[in-house]
């Protein structure tokens, strides 16, 4: 018992008088450059406004020509909508394995990337 | 520095880039002390302190003082370390809290006079540098950082069970060491 409270007070000892790490340099200037670029993020962006600004433009500018059309074209673009939406019903043949490729090539794109940052991860381990 | 923490805290808070940069020199040590013991790669744990300050900035008009600067910081670091180390948390949450024996507290009258000897002492350091890496993160934070096992817990975001489990653990695998080297002695 003794043995190891002596062990207790050898292991209490070296691992309060373990000493820091010293940095290779100092990393205040690289920091502060690094900050300096990065702005802090905000809740709204320049680049969110611009983004909502265009959408908001074509939407307006869709509902505009749609109410400035003659009827007649607007009555056949309704026709040529419906004839669409049956050619899909009839001879919708590739659809189905087109959205499945189509999920299966957006599922690998979001998880091979994470998976080899991964894998190298443990190799590097 | 004469400006005492909490005031510089609050210029950083404003956008005082200079209150900050003292904030970053008072405590890279430490931060990258904590990422070099986890990921045991000196280049790494430079890019991990830098990120850990960005980071730190950007955060910081959120950070209320709810918790310590420093255990802020230190808890920013720890989940910069998750990403690099995906097994990391994982072996943290597998420590469980089943720790039976209390840890004992160290004992002030115990001459440690075999720590003397320099190759205990260079034995026992080596030993504590091969810990795995979620023995090192409790280990550094407790004894180097020299936080409390009920702030470890809040920074790791762990039971305090899980904390206590994990330096309990840690101590056992060093004194295993240590009674190996015992063994080596005797045998020899």
């Amino acid at each position: 018992m003794d043995n190891r409270l002596e062990q207790d007070a050898l292991i209490e000892g070296a691992l309060k008088t373990q000493p820091l790490a010293s940095l290779p340099r100092n990393i205040t200037a690289s920091v502060m450059d690094r900050i300096h670029q990065e702005k802090r993020s905000v809740l709204v962006t320049w680049h969110d406004l611009a983004v909502a600004l265009v959408i908001a433009l074509s939407v307006g500018a869709l509902a505009i020509t749609a109410q400035s059309l003659p009827p007649v074209a607007l009555a056949k673009l309704r026709i040529q909508g419906i004839l669409l939406y049956q050619d899909f019903l009839v001879n919708a043949d590739w659809l189905v394995p087109g959205l499945l490729f189509s999920g299966a090539a957006l599922l690998s794109a979001l998880t091979i990337r994470s998976l080899i940052q991964i894998a190298g991860k443990q190799t590097e381990q | 520095m004469s400006t005492s923490e909490p005031i510089l805290i609050q210029r950083a808070q404003k956008g005082d880039p200079d209150a900050f940069a003292a904030l970053v020199n008072e405590h890279q040590r430490y931060v990258y002390n904590l990422a070099l013991r986890v990921v045991k790669d000196e280049n790494e744990a430079l890019d991990l302190a830098q990120e850990t300050f960005v980071r730190a900035w950007t955060a910081l008009p959120n950070f209320k003082g709810q918790s310590q600067f420093r255990t802020w910081l230190y808890r920013i670091v720890t989940n910069l370390c998750y990403n690099r180390l995906p097994n990391l948390r994982r072996s943290l949450n597998d420590l469980g809290d089943d720790v039976m024996e209390e840890i004992p507290e160290p004992r002030q009258d115990t001459p440690a006079q075999a720590y003397e000897s320099n190759e205990t002492k260079a034995f026992l350091q080596q030993a504590i540098e091969n810990l795995d890496a979620h023995y090192q993160l409790l280990i550094t934070l407790r004894y180097q950082n020299e936080l409390s096992y009920d702030e470890i817990a809040s920074t790791l975001n762990l039971p305090l069970g899980t904390v206590k489990t994990g330096i309990f653990r840690a101590k056992e695998q060093l004194r295993r060491s240590l009674a190996q080297l015992e063994e080596s002695w005797i045998t020899v």
